[in-house]
């Protein structure tokens, strides 16, 4: 299950922060979306010559936590998306999924004319199209 | 899912928009009105750039996002690419459209317009259709700086129109 | 990792033990050492205390029930107590003969092999000789020796401590040294080596062998068997394979879970993982010193992974968390301490994980956190398990009993039963109290705040800056819980700071939440309010259900309702009405009169989004006293409204400063402390909305010339409360970055799009127009030499003159300054092309002035005079001279300052520029040419070669005068004087006289603009000479002024080119009388004059002309000899009348092919139409 899914700015901003879980841990889960964006920094900053594609926008596994997995992807806008998931065993491919058709959303979202670039992304309908995906995203990895 | 729009609307409301702030809001604040015209245009461009290099692997440097905006955004735009790209290689490069759409209905006195720069207001002054024109250049020059911006390149983008129906833009990367 | 013993965390070692002769103990143990890899040894002095080595226990009953998995001391007995060599050492003396002696020798050894018989010890023999009578010992004794003691030869080694070289060689291992029982005797170290490894071998072996044979009745049986396998594989150094089997005693280990009945069941677990952790700590230190730090990790995570959920029941829950934060701080040091390069990241061979570690599974730093996160997981369990213990009751001291017991992670009840103590096994609910007991007895926090600070600051160090936060946030709760306010303050401070510059509100809230209570915590009001009014208007999350999670620090979750609480806290707090109260005694801390709160906001703090205050005037310039309008425009984003009861707007010139007060507002006391003559204004309310714009627009007028800015905007709240905010411009308002991310409603601050956008805090106040005159008097064109006077008047029309200084600049108009670059002196005047050579005043009538006040300053482009004070009316001039090296125009730039008033000379100058364009010319022109006497032409030879005559130095005749030629022309447009004119000869005058051929003028001439005027000279060589120097034309001339005399003459000085002078091969003269009588004959020759030493022939030819009839020949060749002239005559007789061209007579040098032409004008006669009367005779010319 995703418990949250973040869009961050160029300069380390929350764009779009959300949890999805019952719980009170939506902190916790900002701290750990905060902490990520350090891997992203060394991850784009010392490229391994070992990772398959050197600038492709899907980063892969940024650290493994005790209960979560987070994954990270950077557009070529400096726009960093954030997954973080409970399931401990997920295919790079679902995430990779997951991750276009969110950054479809993103794209259409930033597209509105009433959205200023860089600031926080509050429409409704982008909110409501990224639970769409994180649903279909939990029914794709269960069966 | 495709979306398309006529050109001549779009023509037809890039006029609109010149007009309205040129002699609308802003009628005897030429700067104001095209600060807002390029501000506009950084819009467009900061929005478009997201949408068009959804698909790609990340530029590693400058050359590479001043070629998508030669030959795919430029493709996205108008269908057809820039037809020549200099550059000093020291952060100015300079993207020559031969025939640029957006001026293609645009009449000006050849002779006059010789020195149609339009980000030197003063020599403009001297001449009535270079300055329209030069307000009509505001626009695309904000669509380049917001496109390379939202890329993470800071830069200033003026327009001359010294040859039509040839326009050339001249990017500055800022150091 | 320190809690290991020592025997764990480093590499076994093989142990030996040396008997007998205690006085070369020392000396071998030190050699062992020394060695690599070294060999510990036990020293027993003398064969009587053989017995300290444990004998072997009689074989277990296999039958039995098994007590525990590894008995806790089976490590370190191996590593101290049983050695796997015994070396039994004899001196030669023991066995020289003495029957008693070696009867001794023979029961010693007889004893030693008993006790050793059941280990498999190995045996070695070693005697000690001296150097001296090495050779005394005979072979039979030492046979004999080794017969008794069943030793192979090479396992006897003939020891010689006295002597060095010998020694030497047998404690190498190397160089075998051979006595004269000619057997080869190895070094010591290799020999105890070799059998300490078929020691551990051969006893790794028999228990390999069991497991192989799958014999063993249980699995604790084969976790511990696979346990000696691997750690005697380890005293061999057989690191694969000790790896292989720690492997396999984790994995059987691992089976076990669930499986084991043995123990009660929180027993069983706990034993269980303290094997676990043992043996997963083997593992890891074989990897990582193996430098497959992949595979550590791997395994690592692999290993967390098995235990982490075996939480186990849930009283002793916090036990698990002990442990598993042991699992990572243990893992960290170890990462820590193992040699961190490249190579880790390389794969090995080995099994690569599906998923490869990621960055930060390789730094210390991630294992430290995750430590300490656990470590805080454990206290919170371990308070909760103690809250509930309560209800159990004080707990006995029955706890206090029980000890560690003979198995690794089992623990057990020592009771005394008189002399003997009885281990009882506890119960767990026993062994619970105990656990908890223990648990009570440590204080958590250090140890967690020392593990986050160490991971703080290598993530610091690493640049990770978001994860060095969140340990020091981590870190600062930690203090915060322990109350050291102080230190969490500062941790939590500079939390804060990142998560305000990156816009994480949810973070931002909850850091300040705490910070609000650290202040509270430490009594300081100022800060409480600090962070208080930055909570209320942090901006609003709309949208997001996150703002109402519970988990969000101290202050509750960020709702709107929170933060108007905040808000209303920090006002009562300010306004005094309520007191700060903290938890210590000195705590109370009221806001009053004694102790005002005075908060400052500038452009960089956080509290701008509490109030932020643009000013912009709605003019860039301004005249003086004139006024101009200002706009103050005030924002919060304070969730409720704030009235401010007075605003104070400062400028940098104190006079502009103002106060508003607001009209709703009964004027209280604070009115009166402040500075009388202050301009008041009242605003009908000063209330701050959230996010609406409080716009207050102004006169305001300054007399003072220059920069007048808005420097702060005071606000006073309430008696005791001032804001201090500084003044930013609309222009370069720089976003608050919490407002920059947040999608706000922007508003513009004034109404005026334009100023919103371009609008200043600083104008510039301009100078009073200058109501004196400075007049440059013009006078035409300079000269080049002459010192060129123009006159400077300052004339007063409206203002007093006070203090004036007058600047004079002089630059060259086309730039690149009045310097020629090619000069290369630069402090010699004549390098500078024009200069400032003077300033002259003329000082007005009264002296009044005293002289030191006079500032004159004088440099060749720029000069300072000061001006006397001057009243309405009066003036003043001055002069400048000023000097022209060469024609150049130069622009003049004089510029005044001077203060209007008299009282404040310093404060307000105005100025008065003006400029003038002078033209520097060169006065006059000298030219100068050469000419022959008339009707005479000589031949010189370098006009024979010359092909181009332009740039060769004219070539004069030698011993032959010729005319020197200087015209001057005006070039000026003035008239101008001259008054001499001399050639200053630079050579003697043996080698060339130089004569004018006119008088010194009388009188000096007048030379009008345009003219001319010449003067000949005549020059008679007397040297040969490729360059003779002429000399020098010097010219006095001065401006022909008529009403002035005071102009010095200048003086032109114009140097001649040198000349080339030679010796003329022929010299052809005409003679003929200057004029003739129509019809009478006259005598017309033509001489030529041959000065070379050879023959020369000349062709002459002579053209007829219809003027005149001739007789001669017309044309003929002759020779003229050397040194010698010949004449040739002809005879004409005029027929015309006039200006007549004389028949043109050519003669022509055949050796030089050069033909002497005399010129047009030097062949012309004019002819009378008669004889005057008056006689003249032919040739009187």
């Amino acid at each position: 299950m995703i418990v949250c899914l973040a869009v961050v700015g160029h300069e380390n901003n929350p764009l779009y922060i959300q949890s999805f879980t019952e719980s009170d841990d939506a902190l916790k889960l900002h701290h750990i979306v905060h902490c990520s964006l350090d891997v992203i920094d060394e991850r784009v900053n010392n490229p391994k010559k070992s990772s398959p594609t050197i600038n492709e926008a899907f980063l892969g596994l940024l650290y493994p936590t005790e209960n979560y997995k987070v994954y990270g992807y950077l557009t070529n806008t400096k726009v960093k998306f954030i997954l973080v998931t409970t399931d401990l065993d997920i295919r790079d491919a679902d995430v990779r999924n997951f991750f276009r058709k969110f950054h479809a959303a993103y794209v259409d979202a930033v597209s509105n004319p009433f959205h200023v670039p860089g600031k926080r992304i509050t429409s409704r309908t982008f909110g409501e199209r990224v639970s769409t995906i994180v649903k279909s995203f939990g029914l794709s990895s269960a069966s | 899912m495709v979306r398309e729009v006529s050109e001549s609307c779009v023509e037809s409301l890039l006029a609109e928009i010149v007009l309205s702030y040129c002699s609308g809001f802003y009628a005897n604040k030429p700067e104001l009105a095209a600060r807002r015209i390029e501000a506009i245009g950084f819009q467009v461009g900061h929005q478009l750039s997201e949408r068009y290099t959804m698909d790609r692997p990340r530029f590693t440097d400058n050359l590479e996002a001043i070629k998508f905006i030669c030959k795919d955004f430029w493709s996205e735009l108008f269908k057809k690419q820039i037809d020549n790209l200099k550059t000093n290689h020291r952060g100015t490069f300079v993207l020559q459209d031969n025939r640029f759409r957006w001026l293609a209905h645009m009449s000006i006195d050849p002779s006059v317009q010789a020195s149609g720069n339009i980000q030197d207001p003063s020599a403009m002054a001297e001449n009535k259709s270079a300055q329209a024109t030069g307000m009509h250049l505001y626009f695309p020059c904000g669509i380049i700086r917001g496109a390379l911006s939202n890329l993470g390149i800071e830069c200033a983008v003026s327009a001359d129109i010294s040859n039509l129906p040839a326009c050339s833009f001249v990017i500055r990367i800022k150091a | 990792m320190e809690e290991y013993p020592e025997e764990l965390r480093t590499p076994p070692v093989a142990l030996t033990c040396l008997v007998g002769c205690p006085e070369v103990h020392p000396l071998i143990t030190a050699h062992l050492h020394s060695q690599q890899p070294p060999i510990n040894a036990i020293a027993l002095p003398d064969f009587s205390k053989i017995s300290v080595i444990p004998p072997k226990k009689p074989s277990r009953d296999a039958s039995g029930p098994l007590a525990g998995i590894i008995k806790r001391d089976w490590l370190s007995k191996h590593r101290t107590r049983i050695p796997a060599v015994v070396a039994a050492i004899f001196s030669s003396r023991d066995i020289s003969g003495d029957p008693a002696q070696w009867l001794q020798v023979c029961t010693h050894l007889d004893n030693l092999k008993a006790s050793i018989r059941g280990r498999n010890t190995k045996l070695v023999l070693l005697l000690l000789t001296n150097w001296d009578n090495k050779d005394d010992t005979s072979e039979e004794c030492i046979l004999a020796l080794r017969k008794r003691a069943e030793v192979d030869s090479k396992n006897l080694i003939i020891f010689v401590p006295d002597h060095e070289e010998e020694l030497k060689q047998s404690l190498s291992r190397q160089v075998p040294f051979i006595v004269s029982l000619s057997f080869k005797v190895f070094g010591l170290w290799t020999v105890f080596g070799e059998l300490a490894n078929t020691y551990y071998r051969d006893e790794g072996r028999r228990v390999r062998t069991r497991l192989e044979k799958k014999n063993y009745t249980s699995i604790e049986l084969n976790v511990r068997y696979c346990f000696k396998v691997a750690l005697y594989a380890e005293f061999r150094r057989d690191w694969l394979e000790a790896l292989k089997f720690y492997e396999d005693a984790y994995h059987a280990l691992r089976e076990m879970v669930g499986t084991s009945t043995r123990m009660p069941p929180i027993q069983r677990l706990v034993e269980i993982k303290a094997v676990a952790e043992q043996l997963h700590f083997k593992m890891s230190t074989l990897l990582l010193h193996g430098g497959k730090v992949l595979e550590a990790i791997t395994w690592f995570r692999q290993h967390t992974a098995n235990y982490r959920k075996l939480v186990g029941s849930p009283e002793v829950i916090f036990l698990h968390w002990e442990w598993l934060s042991r699992q990572y701080m243990v893992f960290a040091q170890l990462l820590e301490t193992s040699s961190f390069n490249d190579a880790l990241y390389v794969p090995s061979t080995a099994s690569v994980p599906e998923e490869k570690p990621t960055e930060w599974e390789f730094y210390p730093a991630y294992y430290y956190q995750l430590a300490a996160t656990y470590l805080k997981e454990k206290n919170t369990c371990l308070e909760f398990a103690l809250s509930m213990s309560v209800d159990v009751g004080p707990i006995d001291g029955s706890a206090e009993s029980v000890v560690a017991s003979a198995y690794l992670g089992q623990y057990s009840r020592l009771l005394e039963h008189g002399d003997a103590f009885i281990m009882q096994p506890l119960t767990d609910e026993e062994y619970a109290r105990y656990a908890l007991a223990e648990g009570k007895r440590f204080q958590d926090s250090f140890e967690i705040i020392a593990l986050l600070k160490k991971s703080f600051e290598a993530y610091s160090s690493s640049k990770a800056e978001r994860t060095a936060a969140y340990c020091g946030l981590q870190m600062a709760r930690e203090y915060f819980s322990l109350n050291d306010f102080s230190n969490a303050k500062q941790m939590f401070d500079s939390v804060a700071n990142l998560y305000r510059r990156e816009g994480w509100l949810l973070s931002l809230w909850e850091v300040l939440g705490y910070l609000r209570e650290c202040s509270k915590g430490m009594s300081s009001a100022k800060d409480f309010i600090e962070y208080s009014l930055e909570m209320a208007s942090l901006p609003e999350t709309t949208g997001s259900v996150e703002s109402f999670a519970n988990d969000c620090g101290p202050a509750g979750p960020a709702t709107l309702s929170e933060r108007e609480k905040i808000h209303k806290e920090a006002f009562e707090v300010s306004r005094g009405d309520s007191e700060l109260n903290s938890d210590e005694q000195n705590g109370a801390f009221k806001v009053k009169s004694d102790y005002p709160l005075y908060l400052e906001i500038d452009l960089i703090s956080p509290l701008r989004a509490t109030l932020l205050a643009l000013a912009a005037f709605h003019q860039p310039m301004v005249k003086p006293g004139a006024p101009s309008l200002i706009t103050i425009s005030l924002r919060s984003q304070l969730p409720i409204n704030v009235e401010i009861d007075q605003l104070e707007v400062q400028f940098n010139q104190s006079e502009c400063n103002f106060i508003i007060t607001n009209g709703q507002k009964p004027q209280i006391g604070s009115v009166s402390n402040l500075q009388l003559g202050r301009r008041v204004e009242t605003a009908p309310d000063l209330v701050l909305a959230t996010n609406k714009w409080l716009r207050l627009t102004y006169e305001i007028k300054s007399d003072l010339s220059g920069k007048l800015e808005c420097i702060y905007v005071i606000a006073r709240i309430g008696p005791n409360f001032t804001i201090c905010c500084r003044a930013e411009s609309p222009a370069s308002m720089n976003d608050s970055p919490l407002w920059k991310f947040e999608n706000l409603l922007e508003t513009i601050p004034i109404k005026d799009p334009g100023l919103a956008l371009s609008g200043q805090k600083a104008i510039q106040v301009e100078e009073p127009d200058p109501q004196v005159d400075l007049i440059l008097g013009s006078s035409g064109h300079a000269l080049v030499g002459e010192s060129f006077i123009l006159p400077v008047t300052v004339a007063s029309k409206g203002h007093a003159v006070q203090s004036g200084e007058l600047k004079i600049n002089l630059v060259d108009t086309r730039g690149g300054g009045l310097l020629s670059p090619r000069e290369e002196e630069p402090f010699s005047s004549d390098n500078l092309h024009v200069e400032l050579v003077d300033m002259s005043c003329d000082t007005p009538g009264d002296q009044s002035e005293a002289p030191s006040d006079k500032i004159q300053k004088i440099q060749p482009s720029f000069g300072l005079i000061s001006v006397p004070s001057l009243d309405v009316g009066e003036s003043w001039s001055c002069k400048l001279k000023i000097k022209w090296n060469r024609p150049k125009p130069i622009m003049l730039y004089v510029s005044l300052g001077y203060s209007p008033q008299s009282d404040e000379p310093s404060l307000q100058k105005v100025h008065v520029h003006k400029n003038l364009q002078i033209e520097g010319k060169t006065a006059v022109a000298i030219n100068h040419w050469y000419m022959l006497p008339f009707r005479q032409d000589p031949l010189l030879p370098s006009k024979l070669k010359s092909v181009s005559e332009t740039d060769q130095a004219p070539s004069l005749a030698l011993n032959e005068k010729t005319m020197l030629i200087i015209s001057v022309k005006n070039c000026s447009e003035v008239p101008l004087r001259l008054l001499s004119m001399s050639i200053e000869t630079e050579e003697k005058s043996s080698t060339c006289t130089i004569r004018p051929q006119q008088e010194e003028f009388r009188e000096a001439i007048v030379n009008m603009p345009g003219e001319e005027f010449k003067k000949v000279f005549t020059i008679f060589p007397k040297v040969n000479s490729t360059k003779l120097k002429i000399g020098t034309v010097s010219l006095r001339w001065e401006r022909e002024q008529p009403h002035s005399n005071t102009t010095a003459s200048q003086v032109t000085k114009h140097r001649l080119a040198d000349v080339n002078v030679e010796l003329p091969l022929l010299v052809v003269s005409l003679e003929c009388p200057p004029h003739a009588f129509l019809g009478s004959p006259f005598l017309y020759s033509v001489k030529i004059l041959n000065q070379t030493e050879m023959l020369q022939e000349i062709k002459c030819s002579i053209s007829d002309s219809q003027s005149f009839v001739l007789s001669g020949p017309h044309s003929d060749t002759m020779l003229v000899l050397p040194r010698s002239a010949q004449v040739l005559a002809y005879m004409l007789v005029p027929l015309g009348l006039g200006s007549l061209q004389l028949p043109r007579v050519s003669v022509t040098s055949v050796r030089y092919s050069a033909g002497l032409q005399p010129s047009t004008v030097s062949s012309l006669v004019f002819v009378y139409p008669a004889k005057p009367h008056i006689d003249l005779k032919p040739g009187d010319a």
